[in-house]
């Protein structure tokens, strides 16, 4: 988000989902889309259909790559170099969009100078990636009419994450693809409401609608509305600390306290066992959540909330569009709506301005405040399908961003060096390890596992190991193999899938009892803050070992 | 000739106020706009007949069964098109479901989704609204012609391709009206792998096998696939066969029976 | 006999695919994928056709809970609430703000995620707020 942000101003997916179809050529980075946005992985198999080329760069031969017109497969964490390197064989063959960059950009002749060094021949020593596959891939994506960019956490969960959308920024900008029907860059979100989630403030620098905590004007206009208490002198004027940072406040001791509402870091965050060793370093942990999730088990008080069927409110999808949820059934026992369990917390604690009847009057007061949202309400949402920015009661909402200009102004291209992954493979922990997600679950898995259909599909965690390699270490398909990084151990099912090749291992993250978080590492992005996710060194070795911890 | 179509949904309103009022049924299934959305609803009143739609096409008779299952007393009355009551035909040859607790308000289709369809009955076996059209031979469409010019090799080739794009979300099955078996062999470790994706082309041939003399043509399921796989085509083409080897068509007849289930105990096969 | 069928959102991923959840006599069935939904026309994933399965797991909670020593023991509203209020509110004039910290949730929805930054920033007076977005 970072990234889209200093390059066009706003973080969100820069164009619209039906809009994909309308691309010539779309490329897919990073996004394993048909299992983890399977709906719009079929759109982008229907656009292909339609006529448009289809461009995959993974490090894995995911589902979508065996359609694809180009399927490149890249080493791990080495995006920033064949970017590069794509622009690099653009402007050596003149493609570039000389009018765009000149009306609307700035900071071409750094970013020329910088992708100048980035050759062919150097970029697939980096990458992995064939000259000739590249430049294939050059061309395809420089003479589409319109060129659309969908990428995902492959792109962002790195030490480089904003380098990374930075980069494909600069692509997009470099072709004059961003601000047109069918181009962009697309960020694919991974939770129905995580757009959301963001937009309403859900974040340590900013306020509902990325209003800065720090801007002294903003912070009066929220104090006004919030009716801020004199004894309080005003709202915190510093931005907080981020998921990962608070985990290490926790271990440090500087975090007293945590109130976690739906989210399971216990088994999401790099690192578990310094995760699960933070929280209990807590003097009183509250969680919010609708099961006994690992990190609930942690807390000194569990709050029982309600499932997506039994809310009302809204949520924002990734494509920016706002959208009713309607409560279908009462939540079980005596669990109680989220929004009025906050607002009692808020009250008993003495807190000013949590009385509501609805969420609808929430959302009133929301959007009042946060202008991307100020034309949205409730009932403009039964009539009408509203994306943000919808400032007006006449504004009929954004299709797709940066129309006429961005939204600060002018784009700028950033100059990016690749850097290497934190983490690389070495004698002791010779494969690197990737994580994700696969279409059968979600997430934690607390709601995927205890769905029947789902769980009966995959039980159980598994590590994708490359023929070659199974070969290598006399392992076979179904079979127990111990993986083990700097910080942890588990022990895991053998999938031989030439899905990965020799040296990339994969294992979802869903699993509790072989937790790929068990291994990865907390290293952080520097600007955006995200873990390195998607590389990590790990060795595995064949059956159990004695210290294994695994429950 | 095709009436407007918002002249066929006030004569639908009508008749489902009627029997409303007149208490001939306990409520009536049909499609509602809503929220500028449209969906399965049940009527029980004359307050929501307003937003009543006829557009698009939902699988009804699926949730017909589930309603009828709880309701102890009355009858249901339910909005079908041809395939609608075909598939109620179908579930109650082979379930619990009794035809008579329905009641049928039939709904002819448009020429012009007759001809989207390639729906060879547009049209339910009593019409209450709309007028009768001809139906469309599966055969006219473009694929299932090209399809039976090409051999074996280059069939299979096609839906290989086809079902390559299958993320088994079993779309497919689930809103299938005459898929009820209450035990899926799908789901079966035996039969398919688990877990995988695309899943093995049993998967389907199994789906195609089981619905064989079933299917009634509804296109839910293809409407259904996030991947657009046209199974329909495939299971037009198994149809054909059965027309022309056993003059047998779902869907018509709640006392007619599958020749597939029957011909081994009652009649020999024909030579092929 | 009562049946309804409710327009809502999948709990998934971002797609935001549309679907109706049909309740028969109170009980929750499979969602009805939505027709008329732009993104999503009529279709889902196996994750959305299996949406309503959690919601009716034997695991849900349904009663507070706070823990004695190393259990979790049922608890009513009054007790868990007054119980959040007094401790956050103590180490918070003992510690600081900052000593606390939120998380918001991606599963939660705009209307929810609102009111507990709000809550954080106004009543408690940190900045600490942060969600999934980045995992």
């Amino acid at each position: 988000m970072a990234g889209l942000v200093t390059a066009f101003g706003s973080g969100a997916m820069t164009n619209s989902v039906p809009e994909i179809e309308e691309a010539d050529c779309i490329l897919v980075t990073g996004s394993n889309t048909s299992e983890n946005h399977p709906l719009i992985g079929a759109r982008i198999l229907r656009a292909q259909r339609k006529g448009a080329k289809l461009v995959v760069v993974d490090p894995r031969h995911i589902h979508l790559a065996q359609f694809a017109d180009i399927y490149a497969r890249s080493r791990p964490g080495t995006d920033v170099a064949w970017v590069n390197g794509l622009m690099h064989i653009i402007l050596t063959e003149g493609w570039e969009d000389r009018e765009f960059i000149a009306a609307r950009t700035d900071g071409f002749e750094r970013l020329k100078e910088k992708v100048a060094e980035y050759s062919p021949e150097r970029v697939e020593a980096i990458t992995g990636i064939k000259q000739g596959q590249l430049r294939e891939i050059a061309r395809l994506y420089a003479g589409a009419e319109r060129a659309s960019i969908v990428y995902a956490m492959g792109i962002t969960q790195h030490t480089t994450g904003t380098d990374n959308v930075l980069s494909l920024a600069n692509l997009a900008m470099l072709t004059g693809n961003v601000g047109k029907r069918g181009t962009g860059v697309n960020p694919l979100r991974g939770q129905n409401n995580v757009q959301g989630a963001c937009d309403v403030g859900g974040l340590p620098n900013v306020f509902p609608g990325y209003q800065q905590v720090t801007d002294p004007k903003v912070r009066e206009k929220f104090e006004q509305a919030w009716e801020i208490k004199p004894e309080f002198k005003g709202l915190p004027q510093e931005p907080g600390l981020t998921l990962v940072e608070m985990m290490n406040a926790c271990a440090e001791g500087t975090l007293k306290s945590m109130f976690i509402l739906a989210e399971n870091p216990v088994l999401s965050d790099p690192d578990v066992n310094h995760v699960r060793e933070a929280l209990q370093n807590l003097k009183f942990l509250v969680v919010q959540d609708i099961f006994l999730t690992e990190t609930a088990e942690l807390a000194d008080v569990v709050l029982p909330g309600s499932s997506f069927a039994e809310r009302d409110g809204t949520v924002t999808s990734t494509d920016r569009s706002v959208q009713r949820m309607r409560k279908a059934v009462e939540p079980p026992g005596g669990a109680l709506p989220d929004w009025e369990i906050i607002c009692q917390v808020a009250k008993r604690c003495g807190g000013n301005g949590f009385e509501y009847d609805s969420p609808e009057e929430v959302f009133a007061e929301m959007a009042h405040l946060t202008p991307i949202y100020g034309g949205i309400n409730y009932s403009r949402l039964e009539n009408e399908w509203l994306r943000w920015p919808c400032s007006s009661p006449e504004d009929l909402g954004t299709e797709f961003l940066h129309h006429d200009q961005f939204a600060k102004g002018r784009g700028l291209f950033t100059a990016v060096e690749y850097r290497e992954p934190v983490e690389l493979p070495d004698e002791q922990y010779p494969f690197m390890l990737t994580t994700g997600r696969q279409i059968f679950h979600y997430h934690t898995g607390t709601m995927t596992r205890r769905s029947p259909s789902l769980a009966r599909e995959v039980e159980q965690g598994f590590i994708e190991l490359s023929p070659y390699d199974a070969l290598q270490l006399g392992v076979q398909d179904g079979e127990k193999v111990t993986v083990a990084s700097r910080r942890g151990v588990i022990e895991i099912k053998v999938k031989v899938t030439s899905t990965v090749s020799r040296g990339l291992v994969f294992i979802p993250f869903h699993f509790a009892e072989s937790a790929a978080n068990v291994l990865t590492h907390r290293a952080l992005d520097p600007v955006a803050k995200i873990p390195e996710f998607k590389v990590c060194a790990v060795s595995v070795s064949r059956g159990p070992q004695p210290d294994v911890r695994c429950d | 000739m095709n009436l407007p179509q918002e002249v066929l949904t006030e004569e639908t309103r009508q008749i489902v106020s009627r029997l409303l009022r007149d208490n001939q049924v306990v409520g009536v299934i049909g499609l509602r706009t809503e929220h500028n959305h449209t969906g399965p609803h049940l009527f029980t009143s004359a307050d929501d007949l307003k937003e009543l739609t006829l557009e698009p096409r939902y699988p009804l008779a699926t949730i017909c069964q589930a309603i009828l299952s709880s309701l102890s007393q009355g009858k249901l009355g339910v909005i079908v098109r041809g395939c609608d009551e075909r598939a109620l035909i179908e579930m109650a040859k082979l379930t619990n479901i009794e035809m008579e607790r329905l009641v049928l308000i039939g709904l002819s289709c448009s020429e012009e989704l007759a001809r989207q369809c390639r729906c060879r009955r547009p049209y339910p076996s009593h019409i209450d609204v709309g007028e009768i059209v001809e139906g469309v031979s599966p055969l006219e469409d473009t694929q299932v012609r090209r399809l039976l010019e090409q051999n074996v090799e280059e069939r299979l080739a096609f839906w290989q391709q086809e079902f390559a794009r299958c993320i088994k979300c079993y779309g497919c099955r689930n809103i299938c009206p005459v898929c009820i078996c209450t035990e899926c062999v799908l789901k079966e470790e035996c039969w398919v792998e688990r877990g995988q994706i695309p899943p093995e082309l049993q998967f389907h041939l199994i789906r195609a096998y089981h619905i064989a003399d079933k299917c009634v043509g509804c296109g839910a399921c293809v409407a259904a696939c996030p991947m657009e796989i046209p199974m329909t085509t495939f299971y037009t083409l198994v149809q054909e066969k059965l027309r022309e080897l056993f003059d047998y068509e779902p869907g018509l007849d709640t006392k007619q029976k599958s020749p597939i289930t029957t011909t081994l105990e009652e009649t020999p096969l024909r030579e092929l | 006999m009562n049946y309804k069928t409710v327009l809502t959102v999948c709990p998934y991923c971002g797609c935001g695919c549309g679907m109706y959840l049909p309740v028969l006599d109170g009980q929750l069935g499979q969602p009805i994928p939505d027709k008329t939904h732009p993104l999503s026309e009529g279709r889902l994933c196996i994750k959305g056709w299996a949406a309503s399965e959690h919601v009716v797991s034997p695991d849900r909670l349904t009663q507070p809970l706070v823990r004695t020593g190393d259990d979790l023991k049922q608890a009513t509203w009054d007790e868990a609430l007054d119980l959040v209020a007094s401790r956050l509110m103590t180490l918070r004039d003992r510690h600081g703000p900052d000593s606390l910290a939120f998380l918001c949730s991606a599963k939660c929805t705009n209307e929810e995620n609102y009111l507990l930054q709000k809550f954080a920033r106004t009543t408690v007076g940190t900045n600490n707020v942060d969600h999934c977005a980045r995992l």
